[in-house]
C-alpha cells in the first residue's frame, strides 16, 4: 500500500490531533515537583485591544504582548523564551495585581522585572511606566524623565518601545510624538487607538491642539502650564485657557511648569 | 525545528529542571494527542501524560549530561508514553479493552473556525466513525499509526518507539491504515478478509 495516496483516511487522520487541557503541561510539572523558580506560568487576559498574554514568574511580570497582531500562544512562548531564556507555561492564575491593572490602566506599582534589557531602554521604559493614565506624553518627556547620563534621543526611545516586551502594562500607547501624534512603536494603530479609547483619551480633541499647534496649556488664574492631557490643564476654564506652542514661551510669559506633569522647562 | 531540538537537548545536558521545563512545553501537547487517541479517553491520557512525564523526569536525572544531549526528545518520549500505554492496557484486567465511542469524545473541544452547524455535523460524525474505527485497531498497529498519522512522526521516529526496523515501522502503519478502510468501508467484504 502506498502511503501517500492521499487517500480520506490519511487526509483525516492529523485532524484527530487534539490540544491539551490548558493546565495539563503545569500539572506535570507540578506532579514532578519542579521548583516555580525554573519557568514563568502565562494567561490570556481581555483588554480593549484584543487579548493579552501575560507571563509572570513567582514575584512579577516578565513578559505580555498583544494577540491582534496575529500572536498565538505558541508564538508567545516561543518569542518569551528567545528574550528571556525561561519557559513561558500556559495556565495557573494571574499575578495579583494584573488584573486590577489592566482594569483601571494604572499599572505604575506592578512589579514588572525588566533585566535583561539594555540599561537604556530599561531606563526608558521605567518612564512610559510613570505616565498616568488617561494622559499622554511626548517622547521629549520621555527622554528626560529616562534620566540617564546623556538624555536618550529621539529615536533610540522609539526603538526602545518598539521593543517593548511588557505590552499594554508598560503604556506605550500614552507616547505621542512631539507634535501630540501618537507613537503606537510596539503597537497596531488600531490597537493603540483602542486602548487610549478605553482610558477615555480625546484623540480628536489632542489632534485639534497639535494642528493649531498647541503643544503646552496654561491658565492665567495660577499661571502654570501643563500637558493638555493632565488632570489640572483638563480643569482650565476656556476663559482661562492659554496655549503655548513651547516651553520658552510659556516661561517668557512669566508661567512656571506643572509638578504633577512636569513639563520640559528651558 | 531540527534547531531548536539541538538547543533543547543542549539546555537539557546544562540544566536539568530548566530543560525538563522546556521538555514538557514543547512536547506535553504530543505526548497527551497521541495517548489520547491510543486510550481513546481523554481522562487517562491526562493520567497516562503525567506518568510518562514523571517517568521521563526520574529517568533523566539518572542521566549523565551527554546522554541527555544524544536524546531525541520527541521519539524517546514517545516510547515511554507508548510502554505506558501498554503496561496500562495490560493491567487493565478488570475494565474490557476500548470499544465503541467513549464518552469524552462527546465533550470534544471544537476550535472556533469550524464551519457551520450541518457541516459540523457532518464532519462530528466522521469523525467518530474514524476515532471508532481506530480504537478497533489492535494495539501494534494503532499505536505507528496515531504516531506517523496524527502525530506526523518520520518513520524513523516510529522506529525507534517501537523499536524496530524502518521497513516495520512502515509495514505495520500501511496494514494499520488497510485495516483502518476495512473498518470504515460501508460493507465489510467478509470473505476477501479471510482470503488474505
Amino acid at each position: 500500500m502506498n502511503e501517500s495516496d492521499g487517500d480520506a483516511v490519511t487526509r483525516r487522520l492529523p485532524e484527530l490531533t487534539t490540544r491539551a487541557p490548558e493546565d495539563f503541561a503545569l500539572r506535570v510539572l507540578r506532579r514532578a515537583g519542579i521548583s516555580e523558580d525554573h519557568y514563568d506560568t502565562y494567561v490570556r487576559l481581555d483588554t480593549a485591544a484584543g487579548g493579552l498574554f501575560v507571563a509572570a514568574s513567582a514575584r512579577a511580570v516578565t513578559g505580555a504582548g498583544l494577540d491582534s497582531a496575529g500572536l498565538t500562544a505558541t508564538g508567545f512562548e516561543e518569542l518569551h523564551r528567545a528574550r528571556t531564556g525561561r519557559s513561558a507555561i500556559p495556565g495557573g492564575r494571574p499575578l495579583s495585581g494584573v488584573v486590577p491593572a489592566l482594569r483601571t490602566g494604572r499599572a505604575h506599582r506592578l512589579p514588572i522585572d525588566l533585566t535583561g534589557l539594555p540599561e537604556q531602554q530599561r531606563a526608558v521604559l521605567e518612564a512610559v511606566r510613570g505616565i498616568p493614565a488617561g494622559q499622554l506624553r511626548p517622547l521629549s518627556w520621555i527622554a528626560r524623565e529616562a534620566g540617564t547620563e546623556a538624555p536618550p534621543s529621539a529615536s533610540e526611545v522609539l526603538r526602545a518601545l518598539a521593543a517593548n516586551p511588557v505590552a499594554v502594562l508598560i503604556p506605550c500607547h500614552r507616547v505621542t510624538h512631539d507634535n501630540g501624534s501618537p507613537c503606537d512603536a510596539a503597537y497596531l494603530p488600531k490597537s493603540g487607538a483602542a486602548l487610549r479609547r478605553a482610558e477615555q483619551i480625546d484623540m480628536r480633541r489632542v489632534a485639534e491642539l497639535s494642528r493649531a499647534g498647541t503643544v503646552f496649556l496654561g491658565s492665567d488664574t495660577t499661571n502654570i502650564y501643563c500637558h493638555p492631557t493632565c488632570a489640572h490643564a483638563r480643569r482650565i476654564t476656556p476663559a482661562h485657557r492659554v496655549h503655548f506652542r513651547t516651553a520658552q514661551d510659556a516661561r517668557e510669559a512669566g508661567y512656571r511648569a506643572c509638578k504633577s506633569c512636569r513639563p520640559i522647562t528651558v | 525545528m531540527d534547531d531548536k531540538a539541538e538547543q533543547l537537548t543542549d539546555l537539557l545536558a546544562a540544566h536539568l529542571e530548566a530543560g525538563f521545563t522546556e521538555l514538557v512545553r514543547v512536547h506535553a501537547g504530543a505526548v497527551h494527542a497521541f495517548l489520547y487517541r491510543v486510550s481513546g479517553s481523554s481522562a487517562e491520557a491526562d493520567d497516562l501524560g503525567q506518568d510518562t512525564f514523571l517517568r521521563a523526569y526520574t529517568a533523566l536525572r539518572e542521566y549523565t549530561p551527554a546522554r541527555r544531549r544524544e536524546l531525541r526528545p520527541r521519539a524517546w518520549l514517545m516510547t515511554i508514553a507508548a510502554n505506558v500505554w501498554r503496561n496500562h492496557v495490560r493491567t487493565r484486567t478488570r475494565r474490557p479493552a476500548t470499544a465503541g465511542l467513549p464518552v469524552e469524545e462527546t465533550m470534544d473541544v471544537w476550535p472556533d473556525l469550524n464551519p457551520g452547524p450541518e457541516e459540523r455535523a457532518a464532519t462530528a460524525e466522521d469523525r467518530s466513525r474514524l476515532v471508532t474505527a481506530l480504537s478497533a485497531l489492535p494495539e501494534h498497529h494503532r499505536i505507528p499509526v496515531v504516531l506517523h498519522h496524527v502525530i506526523g512522526m518520520s518513520y524513523t521516529e516510529v522506529a525507534e518507539v517501537q523499536g524496530c526496523a524502518v521497513g516495520t515501522a512502515k509495514a505495520q502503519v500501511s496494514r494499520g491504515l488497510a485495516g483502518l478502510r476495512r473498518l470504515l468501508a460501508p460493507e465489510p467484504p467478509a470473505l476477501k478478509e479471510v482470503t488474505t
